[in-house]
């Protein structure tokens, strides 16, 4: 098998970073995100491959917060378009982890399924590829196995690395993943390599049925307990690696101006606020339940596949301790008439 | 910690049994040390699930904003920063005061949840998990400042040196330095709102940034629209604060808003003097900024 060795990580990123734009897991001072590896400090970043995971998610490189889509001239009436801003420059994710490689295939099936292909993702998703870190250490928040997601050999990775402690057994997966590949040809050796064992879960969710039982609780009184202590700060909607919803507004400078998207989220009052002032989801819990009925109930419906990826970040940035694994368990043994 | 859990327990109890209220709001006790949150009780069997402990820290008083539509009549559990959250309320218009029963706990300083939760969790560089919470390491007032009951003995400030250092030195650089340091850190703000959800002092009912027709402020996160955002967030706050923290606390990546907040409560401090906000109430006084006067002497306003 192929591996890299530790000692040549950097050297591999520089390469990797000249052919396309890299992002990895980085603690830059307080933070800790997906970064850019051509803005990597030595003396303010330190690198987080050996962590569990970073705070937010890398679904930034293809469905990022902002982005501009068309120029806008406007001269009375009328209204002109005069360029689209299509990003599609090559990017790499190194390092993500399973739970977050499902994030961004979720978002696949959002984006550029059912007929419905959105432009703009799809030009910078198709020159994205990703290598995935597998994990064989969750974490005490990690549930991804109940939400459909192999740690150790995800779905959707291009390539997939596995740390062996002084090196990482490098696994190409798919033809951009050999192309990648080919990128470190020189850096990578051949090795005999014992891949580590996985360790098992501490937090055990149990998933099944759980989008069929929640058909009949829309009114269930569930909600307005679990509601209760939530703020609606959006917060676990925009560290959430699937989470993509977003809101399309207007920029104008006098008659020149763009039009731009930028992440939105349902825990927002003015979410579903309508033209006329009506908001179908006004109150605070209503606001939670779509929240939580999106993830494991809705798009299961459509896409076959629950929206929550098990990565536990929710979890650990809510200021009032909603946690998801909780509420799949309440739902599991929740009453129904 | 436990007799002041058994305290808020026989108290919510008896208030219940007398029939004074109809809810309680404290906190309760999650799966894990750490994950203490804020809880309310609605009856005396609910009252055995209140405690409070050494991550008691989520301000309560932001809790009575779900309330200011009802008419239920609350006891609530208090500590220092959450009491002047509740003064701040009181003269807002809020909450009726006749509505509260307010059960004052003097805090011991407490520790963060959510730091515990990233240690724990394994996402971020592990921080120090021993210590009090930055918030509570710079708090000058531990002892509610408002209430019907007071459990436990007074607490002294822990807030120690010069408080504004920090601020000073900020005033200390140039312009453009100072511009310079907001535009980076500003910047990374992801823009979720939860300085602004968690603010006991952001009390209006529809806040300038959900606001549509007009939209005040872009919903962009670049550095301009991110700086106004936090310029107008932080203007309301004037006067307002109560230096309760949880803005900084809570915010996912670490935006050092208590900075901001402080040079606010230092300027207000020297122009217009008086107590600090929510540190005293007085029925019908109106704290700086918030009167409007038709012979004000700034014919700006
Ligand atoms: S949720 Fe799964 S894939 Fe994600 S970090 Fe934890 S173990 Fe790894
Ligand atoms: S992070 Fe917690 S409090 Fe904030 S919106 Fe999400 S569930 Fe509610
Ligand atoms: S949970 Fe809310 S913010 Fe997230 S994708 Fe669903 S509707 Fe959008
Ligand atoms: S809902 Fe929570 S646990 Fe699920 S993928 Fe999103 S952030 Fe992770
Ligand atoms: S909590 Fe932090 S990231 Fe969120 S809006 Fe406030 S400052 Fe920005």
């Amino acid at each position: 098998m192929k591996v890299l060795n530790k000692s040549k990580l950097i050297e591999a990123l520089n390469v990797l970073s000249s052919q396309q734009e890299v992002f990895v897991p980085i603690q830059r001072e307080s933070q800790s995100g997906y970064f850019s590896w051509a803005d990597y400090q030595p003396e303010r970043d330190e690198l987080m491959l050996e962590a569990l995971n970073v705070y937010q998610s890398p679904k930034n490189v293809v469905l990022p917060q902002t982005e501009r889509m068309y120029g806008i001239i406007s001269q009375g009436m009328e209204v002109d378009i005069d360029q689209t801003f299509e990003d599609a420059h090559p990017t790499l994710i190194f390092g993500a982890r399973g739970c977050d490689v499902k994030g961004i295939l979720a978002m696949d099936e959002v984006f550029l399924t059912r007929g419905f292909v959105d432009s703009f993702y799809q030009a910078r998703r198709a020159n994205n590829t990703i290598v995935a870190n597998a994990c064989y250490a969750p974490g005490p928040n990690c549930f991804c196995t109940a939400m459909e997601v192999d740690p150790v050999e995800p779905v959707g990775a291009d390539v997939i690395i596995h740390d062996c402690g002084d090196y990482y057994a490098w696994e190409a997966r798919t033809g951009k993943g050999e192309a990648v590949t080919a990128q470190l040809d020189g850096l990578l050796e051949d090795k005999e390599v014992k891949l580590p064992s996985a360790q098992p879960f501490q937090l055990q969710v149990d998933y099944q049925g759980v989008a069929e039982k929640l058909k009949d609780m829309f009114d269930h009184s569930l909600w307005d307990q679990m509601a209760e202590p939530c703020i609606n700060c959006g917060m676990c909607t925009y560290v959430c690696p699937s989470c993509y919803c977003f809101d399309i507004q207007v920029k104008m400078f006098g008659e020149k101006g763009y039009r731009f998207r930028a992440w939105d989220s349902c825990m927002f009052e003015e979410y579903t606020r309508e033209a006329g002032g009506g908001n179908p989801r006004g109150a605070s819990k209503e606001r939670f339940r779509q929240r939580f009925l999106h993830k494991l109930e809705f798009f299961q419906e459509r896409y076959g596949t629950p929206l929550c990826t098990g990565c536990g970040r929710c979890i650990i940035v809510c200021p009032t301790d909603v946690n998801i694994a909780r509420i799949i368990k309440a739902v599991k043994e929740a009453e129904v008439e | 910690m436990k007799e002041i859990t058994e305290q808020i327990q026989t108290i919510a109890a008896r208030l219940f049994e007398e029939g004074k209220i109809d809810i309680f709001i404290a906190w309760e006790q999650g799966e894990l040390d750490f994950q203490t949150k804020a809880y309310v009780a609605r009856s005396k069997e609910d009252a055995k699930n209140l405690v409070f402990n050494e991550y008691a820290i989520y301000n309560t008083a932001n809790m009575l904003l779900k309330f200011r539509d009802g008419h239920e009549r609350i006891g609530i559990a208090v500590k220092g920063c959450d009491s002047r959250g509740i003064v701040r309320l009181l003269e807002d218009l809020q909450i009726k005061r006749e509505r509260l029963y307010i059960v004052g706990i003097p805090c011991p300083g407490l520790k963060d949840p959510l730091a515990a939760a990233r240690n724990y969790g394994g996402f971020n560089r592990q921080t120090e998990p021993d210590s009090l919470a930055g918030k509570c390491l710079e708090c000058i007032q531990p002892n509610p400042v408002i209430c019907d009951e007071i459990i436990g003995p007074e607490q002294s400030p822990r807030q120690q040196g010069d408080r504004f250092a920090r601020v000073k030195e900020m005033e200390q650089m140039t312009p453009d330095e100072r511009y310079d340091f907001w535009e980076k850190t500003l910047s990374t703000c992801i823009r979720c709102y939860a300085c602004r959800q968690v603010c006991v002092a952001c009390d209006c009912r529809t806040c300038i940034f959900d606001e549509m027709k007009p939209q005040w402020v872009g919903r962009e996160s670049s550095t301009t629209d991110n700086m106004m955002y936090h310029l107008v967030k932080h203007a309301h706050m004037a006067g307002r604060c109560i230096e309760c923290g949880e803005c900084e606390r809570v915010c996912p990546v670490n935006i050092p808003l208590m900075l901001l907040n402080q040079k606010l409560i230092k300027d207000v401090g020297a122009f217009y003097g008086g107590p600090e906000a929510g540190l005293q109430y007085v029925e019908g006084a109106k704290p700086p900024l918030s009167v409007y006067r038709i012979d004000d002497p700034d014919s700006f306003l």
